[in-house]
């Protein structure tokens, strides 16, 4: 059954609903039909009766009335479908209309007990060779005696040919109007799951990697064009992160590219000939040089996707920040010293944050490394950490080779570096600043640039401070 | 025979300048795509090495340039391994060949003989004058029997003279493609190096192999 497609699932539901609903359709109005006709054909019976005993009564009622004085003073009561009978007090047939001619319809038992209590009695009778009859038994009586039993009967063929029409009529018309509904209900369930068909032909074809596709929506907002528009967006989502990650793998292979082919080459250059020991060392340093960078390189890569797995785990504690700042300061003094940077500290306040400690220290530091990195020699880098509002403000200030305002948005970019960085001797990763905008991020901070191209650049970071009741 | 090498990333043009010079070339390297294209139109190379990833002007347009100023210069370019519409590109441009990275340095250096051979005319690419005989991929230098050594400027200029033996080569030619762009042309240092070669040549010779033309250079004697 699951393999049942939802259309001739819908389809089967339907007709199934469709023929019960039919079923009691039916089977109503043929009993309220039935229930009518026969109130109809008594009330003409009860109608007749009381012109009969208001005719015999204005012929000063006597037992030798014959049938065809009541015919001709009331025409009607000779019509053809109605006959008369007129009974003794003891049961016996006195007269009757001539239709009824030789037929023998004697009285019953409970029509003649009930005449003598006084009360009128409706009796359906099977006559013989299958006609059914209706009768109507009235007593007329004077005073407390019951003087004679006028009986009123009429054929019930006609209702029962308009009943059976009825029923033929039913038996007919009910499987074409369920066929002619399933088609319809086929018709429609097909139409309302078309575009459940397109959904799954974009989607078997985004399988085969063609994220260009979209789902054709129709411009209504039912559930359906609802689906549609959703899946858009999901397509849409996924093709942009999709296209993030080629170029992330696009770039890592690039940037490893790099230091590869230095390595290779200065080692196979090397190996041409006999050298001297010094010309060894050289190449063997630059070799170092380099498998740092791509070991430099693959770390970040794994901290990022980590990162992107959610799999880095914090441990939030309140980190006394201007302890932090100091140290950093005195590491940065070492990393200037060969290219005789200075790093000072141009204003600090103690400062608490929550935070974990060895992300901020790396924070801290890929800042400050940067700002060494791009500085000229002989240059300054300044720090600073202020409390402004509820945040903590740090401040690392180079006067280096600056970046261009239009490249300030993509700086935090993985494995974006500008021109200028590229061309720049001392090489870095282009995952720093990716990096410090996470940790900034994961402590629910802002990080901010300032910069210009030859003006130096000025990163600014806000993190919360602590509340005080931790 | 002179190269110009243009790579941004500083330690790649330095290893290839390393392992060119050591085949006596002279090179030249520049880190910028605009500054490339400019030394190119300027300075009459004998091949042009070009990376296609470049700050500034990208390669594929440096090339572009290069072709729309007439520049008729072989030119291999250096590209990513992933990247072949780059290459394609590359050589669309104009490019006359490719090399991806990492590369092997044999390689590099093979294909630089192979396309420096092409534009000089010499298929087989062992030069001989008289009998004198220069192979440029052993780099050895033959008369007769007896083989000859020389230092990597030496040779430089023999391979140079050689391949365009039977033209008269002015100094500032000589300079352009055997010396690079830290060559002071207002010393005698090419008249030196021309009495070394003929120290080694012309032994026993009644002429010399080189002759001076007064007034504009020298020329290598053609067979016969």
């Amino acid at each position: 059954m699951n393999n049942t497609s939802i259309r001739v699932r819908l389809t089967l539901w339907y007709g199934s609903a469709l023929a019960l609903i039919l079923l009691l359709f039916a089977v109503a109005l043929y009993l309220v039909m039935s229930r009518a006709l026969r109130e109809q054909v008594d009330a003409s019976l009860d109608e007749a009766a009381a012109v009969a005993i208001r005719t015999l009564g204005e012929h000063r009622f006597g037992p030798f009335l014959i049938f065809e004085d009541l015919s001709q003073e009331f025409p009607e009561l000779a019509l053809l479908d109605k006959f008369f009978q007129i009974f003794g007090p003891a049961g016996q047939v006195t007269i009757q209309s001539s239709n009824i001619q030789s037929r023998e319809i004697p009285l019953s038992q409970t029509a003649f007990r009930a005449s003598l209590a006084g009360e009128s009695t409706f009796e359906s009778v099977q006559f013989t060779k299958g006609v059914s009859l209706r009768l109507l038994s009235v007593p007329i009586r004077q005073g407390e005696q019951l003087v004679n039993i006028l009986r009123v009967g009429t054929s019930l063929r006609p209702t029962d040919r308009m009943l059976r029409r009825l029923l033929v009529g039913l038996y007919i018309a009910s499987p074409v109007a369920l066929l002619m509904s399933l088609m319809g209900g086929w018709f429609l369930a097909g139409r309302a799951l078309r575009p459940v068909h397109a959904i799954t032909q974009a989607a078997r074809r985004i399988t085969a990697g063609d994220w260009s596709q979209r789902i054709l929506t129709p411009h209504s907002n039912d559930e359906i064009g609802q689906l549609a528009s959703t899946f858009n967006d999901m397509i849409g989502r996924l093709e942009v992160s999709f296209k993030q990650i080629r170029q992330f793998s696009a770039d890592a292979s690039h940037e490893l590219r790099t230091p590869l082919t230095i390595t290779k080459g200065e080692t196979e250059l090397a190996l041409r000939r006999p050298r001297q020991a010094e010309d060894y060392r050289v190449v063997l340093e630059s070799n170092l040089e380099e498998i740092d960078r791509m070991s430099r390189i693959v770390d970040e890569l794994l901290f990022l996707s980590r990162a992107d797995l959610g799999e880095i785990k914090l441990k939030m504690f309140p980190v006394q920040l201007d302890d932090l700042f100091r140290e950093i300061h005195q590491q940065a003094a070492v990393l200037g010293k060969e290219r005789s940077i200075q790093t000072v500290i141009t204003k600090i306040e103690p400062v608490v944050v929550e935070g974990d400690d060895l992300r901020l220290r790396e924070l801290l530091l890929n800042l400050v490394d940067n700002a060494v990195k791009y500085s000229q020699e002989g240059q300054t880098v300044e720090l600073a950490l202020v409390v402004e509002g509820n945040q903590a403000k740090i401040i690392v200030q180079d006067h280096g080779i600056g970046i261009a305002p239009e490249n300030h948005s993509r700086v935090f970019d993985r494995f974006y570096r500008t021109d200028e960085a590229r061309a720049h001797a001392a090489k870095g990763t282009g995952l720093g600043l990716a990096i410090c905008k996470w940790i900034v991020e994961v402590h629910l901070g802002t990080i901010e640039l300032q910069s210009t191209v030859h003006g130096g650049s000025c990163f600014t970071v806000f993190l919360p401070l602590s509340s005080p009741t931790i | 025979m002179r190269i110009l090498v243009v790579e941004d990333e500083p330690k790649v043009a330095s290893f290839i300048r390393r392992a060119l010079e050591e085949e006596s070339y002279a090179v030249d390297v520049c880190a910028d795509g605009a500054g490339g294209l400019d030394w190119a139109q300027t300075i009459n190379y004998d091949l042009i090495i070009l990376d296609l990833m470049l700050p500034g002007l990208p390669g594929v347009e440096v090339l572009k340039r290069t072709r729309a100023a007439g520049i008729k210069t072989p030119v291999m370019i250096l590209t990513a391994r992933s990247e072949v519409d780059q290459r394609v590109k590359g050589l669309d441009a104009g490019a006359d060949d490719y090399l991806t990275k990492p590369f092997a340095i044999e390689e590099l250096l093979a294909r630089a003989r192979a396309l420096l051979r092409r534009s000089g005319g010499a298929p087989s690419g062992i030069l001989q004058v008289e009998d004198v005989v220069l192979n440029p991929v052993t780099r050895e230098v033959t008369r007769g029997d007896q083989r000859l050594e020389f230092t990597t400027k030496e040779y430089a200029l023999l391979e140079y003279l050689m391949r365009n033996a039977g033209r008269v080569l002015t100094r500032s030619m000589i300079a352009e493609h055997v010396w690079d762009l830290d060559f002071d042309t207002f010393t005698n240092v090419i008249d030196v190096y021309i009495s070394y070669l003929r120290n080694k040549i012309d032994k026993g010779r009644e002429r010399s192999l080189i002759q001076t033309i007064r007034g504009s250079g020298y020329m290598m004697r053609s067979d016969g």
